[in-house]
């Protein structure tokens, strides 16, 4: 019994949390610009617990691809959800479109839901292509 | 003989004339045959001019696909009431003056405006009042357009729920002057714009940036004032500026700049004032800039001039009372000064040419602590840090060794 108690402090000591992003006051580590449209963003937390706060995915991808982090030291990655302004959600599940119509900060026009139903429709609306996480990432090697 | 002379002179006026005889005026007022401005539009063709005389008109979505001149006498106010836009204009060669626009609404998903312009040629929008905006004026896919002498104003709480005063995206050859804009996003915010000139406009009390430049090649800026925004003026990712004669005040907060540069190539500062800044020009992985003749006055940082910087060059400029004038985080120095004038020079010119004897460090080793150590600024100003500063530039160990001024100058330097 101690050790499931004992185990689960351990546990809940390393689970990282996620920062919320404070639009208007935070800076994206990237591009240095202030963070203002709650339709997008995105955030790194790194395995010693730090917050990277990004104002587009593009900028986060970028900052991955310019080796400004090591991939080993990320705990996870995280995106804002477009359906739902200001919230955070793995960004590994995430479902990425890429359409013209759907301008986000940075110009690479990346938007991210939740789920890929939500994309399609979305993708119905707007045109555009959708990606997945590892997909996205390819394209920004 | 006379006949025929009435014949010819019949003909000229059939034929020659015709095009701005058939061109109509249509009067709009709250007491006229016509009462709105949406009945005035759908009744014009090609070439009418719309006269809108005082009064309020409530309305909204005022969708133009004729080229028409609308134009208001004693600023008549086009009152959206905070339920959509206003006018958005589809065609080419329409001209909107003199009206008063307030009150559009706020969206998230759509970026609403009092005038939106989409893929047109040679508007022209002028003398407008815009109070209580979302966006205010919005232009997209459009070339050849001139914006002139707008007064746009907003009331935004938080950034996130405001957007920004003049926003041009994927534009050419646009003329924005003597514009003034306040409280929005950003005041004005390019994207994808080539070939603009920005001219004599006011940008001040903006939330975030009072100039927003993004992938924009090519553009001019000149004579503007930009003065108590949220974080300053950004440009970024961008080749061949040119910015002269433009006033940078009062943008004060943790992170403020005057002017803040990231990814820019190939571009020229000159003559520009920066005047109490927390940082004059901040520079990330910028190349080829030329700084010159700028005054930099009371800012905290002067210039704060990242080690990924290279072959920038910064001559004849005054750094007067700044708190530091130059810092970097790195200990090498790709740029290149000369013929500065700094007032913390303490050297001397035996031979009275003007120019000091002995070479200018503007680094000072406290200002690369505070760059690795922030809370380190407690000790500003203290003995201490007078004391490694001299011990430091009598034998320089720490501070970059190549970033030195070989012709400091001694007297302000005078611009004409």
């Amino acid at each position: 019994m101690n050790i499931i108690i004992l185990s689960l402090i351990v546990l809940l000591a390393c689970s990282k949390e996620i920062t919320p992003i404070e639009y208007g006051k935070d800076q994206c580590e990237h591009c240095r610009m202030t963070l203002t449209d709650k339709k997008y963003g995105a955030e790194i937390i790194t395995k010693k617990d730090k917050a990277i706060k990004f104002d587009a995915a593009e900028c986060m991808l970028n900052y991955i691809k310019e080796k400004k982090i090591e991939e080993n030291d990320v705990d996870k990655y995280y995106v804002i959800n477009l359906t739902e302004p200001g919230v955070l959600i793995d960004a590994m599940n995430a479902a990425y479109l890429i359409s013209p119509e759907l301008r986000s900060p940075m110009g690479e026009n990346i938007s991210s839901f939740a789920d890929k139903n939500t994309a399609e429709k979305y993708l119905n609306d707007h045109g555009g292509v959708i990606f997945s996480w590892d997909e996205l990432k390819n394209k920004f090697k | 003989m006379i006949f025929k002379l009435h014949y010819i002179v019949f003909t000229f006026i059939i034929f020659i004339i015709p095009g701005p005889v058939l061109c109509k005026d249509i009067i709009v007022c709250p007491d006229c045959e016509i009462r709105s401005v949406k009945e005035a539009i759908s009744q014009s063709a090609n070439g009418d001019r719309i006269i809108i005389k005082k009064g309020i008109y409530t309305e909204n979505n005022l969708s133009i696909d004729k080229e028409i001149e609308i134009t208001g006498e004693d600023f008549p106010v086009i009152d959206l009431e905070f339920k959509y836009q206003g006018f958005i204009i589809k065609s080419n060669n329409v001209k909107i003056s003199g009206l008063e626009i307030r009150n559009i609404s706020v969206n998230y998903m759509t970026d609403l405006s009092a005038i939106k312009v989409e893929n047109s040629e040679n508007c022209v929008i002028e003398n407008n009042v815009i109070t209580d905006t979302f966006f205010a004026l919005y232009l997209a896919n459009s070339d050849g357009c001139l914006i002139k002498n707008n007064k746009i104003s907003c009331r935004a709480m938080s950034e996130s729920s405001s957007g920004n005063g003049i926003h041009l995206w994927k534009c050419n050859n646009i003329t924005i002057e003597y514009n003034e804009t306040t409280g929005h996003r950003d005041g004005i915010y390019f994207e994808f714009v080539k070939k603009t000139t920005i001219t004599a406009n006011y940008s001040h009390n903006n939330l975030r940036y009072g100039l927003h430049f993004m992938f924009s090649d090519s553009n001019v800026y000149r004579e503007n004032t930009f003065r108590e925004n949220g974080a300053g003026v950004a440009v970024m990712y961008t080749r061949n500026i040119e910015m002269t004669d433009n006033k940078f005040e009062d943008n004060w907060g943790p992170a403020s700049y005057g002017l803040l540069l990231k990814d820019i190539s190939r571009s020229l500062i000159k003559r520009n004032l920066f005047y109490k800044n927390t940082t004059g020009i901040y520079m990330e992985g910028c190349e080829q800039i030329q700084v010159e003749e700028n005054e930099f006055k009371s800012n905290g940082w002067a210039t704060r001039i990242l080690g990924n910087c290279m072959n920038n060059k910064f001559t004849g400029n005054n750094f007067v009372s700044n708190t530091f004038d130059v810092s970097s985080n790195s200990s090498r120095s790709e740029n290149i000064y000369s013929g500065n004038y700094w007032d913390k020079y303490d050297g001397y010119d035996l031979d009275r040419n003007g120019t000091g004897d002995v070479s200018y460090r503007p680094v000072s080793l406290y200002s690369m602590i505070v760059d690795k150590v922030p809370e380190s600024i407690i000790l500003l100003r203290s003995f201490i840090v007078e004391l490694i500063d001299a011990t430091e530039k009598a034998m320089p160990v720490l501070i970059p060794e190549t970033l030195i001024d070989d012709n400091p100058k001694m007297k302000m330097i005078e611009y004409d």
